[in-house]
């Protein structure tokens, strides 16, 4: 740890307006990065730097191991923190969305990561209350250092290829561990095909989160209609279907499980009981569907209206599989507080393992890319 | 002598401005003086209305201008540029491409994205993009070697139109579509 007396605040700050003037910056301060900071993160990886990560199609741009580690050092991650952003920035390439136009999206959706595991206690990744941040370094960090790749190693800049309209808050700040201590149910890794007591993430693109206060009733059917309402309401639904999570606060887990409701059985139920009738969808102009599975307003010619009002009680579906309803536990256990998380696109169900030291040192001596930059 | 500060971008923000100077802007295709007789490609990117508004512009190409035919190709993945095969095939029957609508954030990059890779092919191709668009569509430009690339547009929205409101707006931009896929002179 360096000594205050020994630091110089003033070239600190000209290093930090620097980066300001690059362009780099999200809008906050960055941490200008130096070599020897490199060389620490990229010691935490048996991955070689110019390992290509992932790519975006539209701006012909790749992101590799090295840009990575910069982008995640200029967030302020810790080297340690570096495997989990490798982690979380795979996971959030299964997602057909990331892949494709999510990033360059009117609705600027902000990634979601969930990281499982012995990783979440070793590095100090916040599970429980305040779990939506902020206040944790490891939390805001990681998620910081997805955005940064997303400007800097992609090229996708607000008003420029990116077109959100109004975006979301917190785009690059949404990264919680799950309270698998205080959860009922298996973890969401394990649950996503890794061993349990593995350190894993899993990651998706969300449109928004909408809280569901209920300290109401004991009743799990009730709680469950509570999260229905938020999850069926209409200004969501763009296509005929929807994807939509829940990161459950340990009360409510624990109120649905203790009333025998597994995580399966709470997805179907939310899967049978979400969505809205058609005299609902009509209201809101969203009652047709065309073969692109897009809604539309059917009845603007009136052409429909008569057959619309006698089906106007028929029921629509919105959540087609269990895929498309991931339950996380998260939280403090002091209130019955939890979030609906709006998915974007459709999250791939696949968990990725956290690399560990041990991976690195074994990887890393057969690739022979590891660097000795780890000891200050 | 102290670091240096490690840049995130891996070059690439000092980039555009090299391009320009190497490229000087893309070659477009040969343009014909007039359309008639052409066979016009309609690229549909499934935006809503977009199909609507395309097939009416190829209407109106034939009727109008003496267009001998069309064909509409739909391209199912509107975030992303056209597929090979695609464009290919558009190329391969087609003497000029309308290709549209970029209505979104990724559509209205990827489309002149397609626009880009049809005129390097040597077919000429007008582009329509809703005009809330430009920063996104300009933008992609830049990064294809295609600075200051001409695209039309129609005004922002379109989505929500009604079928004969999405016609009008296809008679509207014709002549600015005729005017990129021509030079009488």
């Amino acid at each position: 740890m360096p000594s205050p007396g020994r630091l110089d605040p003033d070239l600190a700050q000209q290093a930090i307006e620097y980066c300001y003037q690059q362009d780099w910056s999200d809008g906050l301060p960055l941490v200008p990065v130096s070599q020897p900071l490199l060389d620490r993160f990229l010691a935490q990886t048996g991955r070689g730097p110019q390992e290509v990560i992932g790519s975006l199609e539209a701006t012909g741009r790749d992101c590799t191991v090295e840009l990575a580690a910069i982008n995640a050092a200029m967030a302020g991650c810790q080297p340690e923190y570096f495997p989990v952003v490798l982690a979380a920035f795979e996971a959030l390439m299964l997602d057909r969305a990331a892949r494709g136009g999510g990033w360059q999206s009117t609705s600027g959706p902000a990634p979601l990561i969930v990281v499982n595991g012995p990783v979440r206690g070793e590095l100090g990744f916040n599970a429980a209350g305040g779990v939506f941040g902020p206040g944790f370094r490891p939390n805001a960090t990681v998620a910081r250092s997805v955005g940064l790749i997303v400007r800097n190693a992609f090229g996708v800049k607000p008003h420029v290829l990116e077109q959100a309209t109004q975006g979301l808050p917190g785009r690059w700040s949404i990264c919680i561990a799950e309270n698998e201590e205080e959860s009922p149910w298996e973890p969401l890794s394990v649950e996503a095909g890794q061993p349990a007591g593995a350190s894993a993430v899993s990651a998706t693109l969300l449109r928004t989160c909408e809280f569901v206060d209920n300290r109401h009733t004991q009743d799990p059917e009730q709680l469950l209609w509570d999260f229905a309402d938020t999850i069926s309401r209409t200004g969501a639904l763009i296509f005929r279907d929807t994807s939509c999570g829940v990161v459950l606060c340990p009360e409510h887990a624990q109120l649905l499980a203790a009333a025998g409701f597994s995580k399966a059985v709470v997805q179907d139920w939310l899967i049978e009981h979400c969505g809205r009738t058609r005299a609902e969808l009509r209201r809101a102009g969203k009652d047709g569907v065309n073969e692109n599975n897009v809604r539309f307003a059917a009845d603007t010619t009136g052409a429909m209206k008569g057959e619309g009002e006698a089906g106007g009680e028929v029921f629509s579906r919105i959540l087609p599989s269990r895929q498309h309803v991931p339950l996380v536990v998260a939280g403090a256990r002091n209130a019955a507080i939890s979030m609906v998380v709006r998915v974007f696109g459709l999250w791939s169900g696949t968990a990725v393992a956290i690399e560990t030291r041990e991976d690195s040192r074994t990887t890393g001596t057969l690739s022979g890319s590891r660097r000795d930059g780890g000891v200050e | 002598m102290p670091n240096a500060i490690l840049d995130p971008t891996g070059g690439a923000g000092r980039a555009p401005a090299a391009e320009q100077g190497q490229t000087g802007g893309l070659a477009l295709a040969p343009r014909r003086r007039g359309l008639t007789g052409a066979k016009v490609g309609l690229l549909v990117n499934t935006k809503q209305n977009a199909d609507i508004f395309l097939e009416e512009v190829g209407k109106l190409l034939v009727e109008q201008h003496g267009a001998a035919g069309i064909l509409a190709r739909t391209k199912s993945a509107f975030a992303q540029p056209a597929p090979e095969c695609l464009l290919k095939e558009l190329t391969a029957e087609c003497d000029v491409v309308v290709t549209g609508i970029g209505d979104c954030g990724s559509c209205s990059a990827s489309a002149v994205a397609d626009g880009v890779a049809l005129e390097t092919r040597g077919t000429p191709a007008a582009v329509i993009c809703s005009d809330a668009f430009t920063g996104s569509a300009d933008a992609i430009a830049g990064l294809h070697g295609a600075p200051g690339y001409q695209y039309a547009t129609t005004p922002h929205p379109v989505a929500v139109l009604r079928p004969a409101q999405v016609r009008e707006r296809a008679g509207a931009v014709l002549p600015d579509v005729v005017a990129l896929l021509t030079d009488p002179r």
